[in-house]
């Protein structure tokens, strides 16, 4: 069992491994796993992965084995488990739980050499779908009060598996760095009963210079205060705090721009690492009118050194402009 | 003229860089072989690569020539710019303001030397009374809130294509979002307790000691106990004080042989990683509003974060702010703790 423990300064959570712990030698591992016998995503190694919790397979195949092309299941080395209670205590100044969470990875398609861009429209959708389904089924969960859907593409963005996949984690906690984004809205709202994110999408869609391209449901810009070169949020034109109350109609749309967002990035950047994440509201019944869930896609194109790490300051070379002008006229 | 723009959420500032902005081929282009000995900028007889020195440490010879010991300089590529207002202004919800500050390099050695624990403990030293020199001097300019004094070694963690000993200041005209935090859980641990938190941990540190790299008279290092990162680690003065540059003569000292001897066993234990130092100090106090920083000088203080880059940031970690670290602290503890630098004496 992993444990949880508190900054007492800060009062940021961080997950501690005490179980598997790796010492100074644990740390060369700079290479990514290569496909075939040895990839746990590929077809034939599914007995490599703990069984699945959601497939889509054709009719008459056997569960965990080959012939899926969509396969979500636990993460074989995750950072939470699923067993067990919270337990929260104290020591002295300290305050610490157990690391009880759940750790899914979302396997994107059979093949190992296709990246998440080249999926195809449909096989966007059900992957899009398949975030849906597992963010719903976790809430069943008690325990859990967020859940959080991201992808960590290449090395130098943390992926050390090669074969395309999506991660979730279901937190028995609300995470910081999403309850800043929360109480700034709050902020923001109680001053002018409106939505942010709402009001940055109105003010992007007039300006324009940000804007990267839009359809039905989404539209796709660099944020004005953009932390890294390149960043880009893709925000729903409609106001929902839940990622999870997505409507069919608006999962194909959301396929649609970040597939051709994950194609843009790599026609512009030449491949580059990068992740993404999907903000949403923390699991509760209620709808927030001053929150609005969207995914922020960073690609890894500088390091983030002593001033960032210092200071939560970042320096961004690239103005977002310029940045959304080269995406605008990338293909 | 750079800007700093803020995120209306959160409330963090971001430095962008209008002047000399990246397009996607230059970020191809830094894929970083070193700069030979020869071209380095910050190599005895190569004063006229940086801009015109603001101190150094010389024995009676002339600015901006050689015969120095250390060296302080206006960066090469400053991300922000000492000349100018701030010209705070609004466009539509978002707030804006050009990107005054000073941003410097102190140069710890004439030589072409990679490694701060390579150097004679003299030039650590000098190099640290510099730095206190300079943030005391930049405090007087009432444009400014807050100086970061920071170092990045090896290429994974920043510091470029240039091999040679050296530590940067920026100081910069906000308070930035992670210093506003610290200071905030500090004071409301103060206003309940009457006592400060990082004095408190010291005490249980020193007790439990599970957790304690090394104790010398006026310094404790230590691996905190929810550390993001393996071998994360903290290095605490004894003495209550906030700011970094009020620190005493015999603790300046004491901290320059702690840093030489850390970073020393840091290099002999995980093979000579990247890593990151940073300064958390007090904030420039200009006058603010009535008893703004009524209790600073009791709850605030200072203290160096050292961090080995041996793990990935993913994004786990951008989307929470929650970190995933393999190394308990006291795995960590011990394994710098046991160690010596004699076992590095081979590499001299």
């Amino acid at each position: 069992m992993s444990e949880i423990r508190r900054d007492p300064i800060i009062g940021r959570w961080n997950i501690i491994d005490t179980d598997q712990p790796l010492g100074p030698d644990g740390f060369e591992i700079d290479r990514q796993s290569p496909g075939g016998a040895k990839c746990p995503f590929c077809y034939g190694n599914e007995a490599m992965t703990p069984p699945e919790l959601y497939v889509l397979r054709p009719p008459g195949t056997a569960p965990n084995s080959s012939g899926w092309t969509l396969r979500v299941v636990s993460n074989k080395f995750p950072a939470l488990k699923i067993e067990g209670e919270l337990n929260r205590k104290g020591i002295g100044i300290f305050d610490l739980c157990n690391g009880v969470g759940a750790h899914e990875v979302i396997v994107e398609s059979p093949d190992h050499q296709r990246q998440m861009a080249d999926l195809s429209q449909e096989e966007m959708t059900q992957v899009i779908t398949a975030f849906k389904a597992r963010s719903l089924d976790l809430r069943g969960d008690k325990r859990f009060k967020y859940t959080l859907i991201f992808k960590n593409y290449g090395l130098a963005a943390g992926a050390s598996l090669e074969h395309s996949h999506t991660q979730l984690i279901a937190l028995p906690i609300i995470p910081k760095r999403v309850q800043e984004e929360l109480k700034g809205s709050e902020r923001y709202f109680e001053f002018r009963d409106r939505c942010p994110y709402c009001d940055m999408l109105d003010q992007e869609m007039q300006e324009r210079e940000r804007v990267v391209f839009e359809n039905n449901s989404f539209a796709v810009f660099c944020p004005f205060m953009s932390n890294f070169p390149f960043e880009l949020w893709i925000l729903p034109k409609e106001h929902r705090s839940d990622f999870a109350q997505i409507t069919p109609e608006q999962i194909a749309d959301f396929a649609q721009i970040l597939k051709e967002s994950l194609g843009r990035v790599r026609g512009a950047l030449g491949d580059p690492a990068y992740n993404f994440i999907i903000h949403t509201g923390p699991i509760e019944s209620r709808e927030r009118e001053e929150y609005h869930w969207h995914l922020e896609l960073m690609p890894k194109l500088t390091k983030v050194a002593g001033f960032e790490w210092g200071t939560g300051f970042y320096i961004n070379p690239t103005p977002p402009e310029l940045a959304a002008k080269i995406l605008r006229e990338s293909v | 003229m750079p800007e700093l723009r803020k995120d209306p959420l959160i409330g963090r500032w971001v430095i962008i860089a209008t002047d000399r902005a990246k397009r996607p081929m230059d970020f191809a282009a830094s894929r970083d072989e070193p700069v030979p000995s020869g071209e380095c900028p910050f190599c005895e007889g190569q004063e006229s690569r940086t801009p015109k020195e603001i101190i150094a440490v010389r024995n009676g010879s002339s600015a901006n020539q050689p015969g120095w010991k250390v060296r302080v300089v206006p960066s090469i590529k400053p991300v922000l710019r000492i000349e100018g207002e701030l010209n705070r202004r609004a466009k539509g919800m978002y707030d804006v303001m050009d990107g005054v500050g000073a941003h410097e390099v102190i140069v710890e050695t004439p030589q072409h030397i990679a490694h701060t624990a390579d150097l004679p403990l003299e030039q650590i030293h000098l190099s640290l009374q510099a730095t206190m020199q300079r943030i005391a001097d930049l405090e007087r300019d009432p444009r400014l809130r807050y100086a970061l004094w920071f170092k990045n070694y090896g290429s994974v963690a920043g510091a470029g294509r240039v091999q040679h000993a050296r530590s940067q200041l920026i100081a910069t005209p906000v308070t930035p979002l992670r210093v506003k935090e610290e200071l905030a859980g500090t004071r409301r641990y103060f206003e309940d307790k009457e006592r400060c938190l990082v004095c408190d941990l010291i005490s249980q540190e020193q007790e439990a000691g599970a957790r304690v790299v090394m104790s010398t008279p006026h310094i404790l290092v230590l691996c905190p106990f929810a550390s993001r990162f393996p071998f994360e680690l903290w290095i605490v003065p004894k003495r209550h004080s906030c700011d970094f540059q009020a620190m005493q003569p015999e603790e300046v000292a004491d901290l320059a042989a702690v840093l030489k001897e850390l970073l020393g066993r840091l290099k002999a234990v995980l093979n000579d990683p990247p890593y990151n130092a940073l300064l958390h100090t007090a904030p420039f106090r200009q006058p603010r509003k009535t008893g703004y920083w009524k209790t600073i000088v009791d709850d605030y203080h200072w203290h160096i974060e050292l961090i080995p880059r041996l793990t990935r940031v993913a994004g786990f970690e951008w989307g929470t702010g929650f970190y995933i670290n393999p190394t308990p602290p006291e795995e960590s503890a011990k394994y710098l703790r046991e160690a010596t630098v004699a076992a590095t004496a081979g590499a001299h």
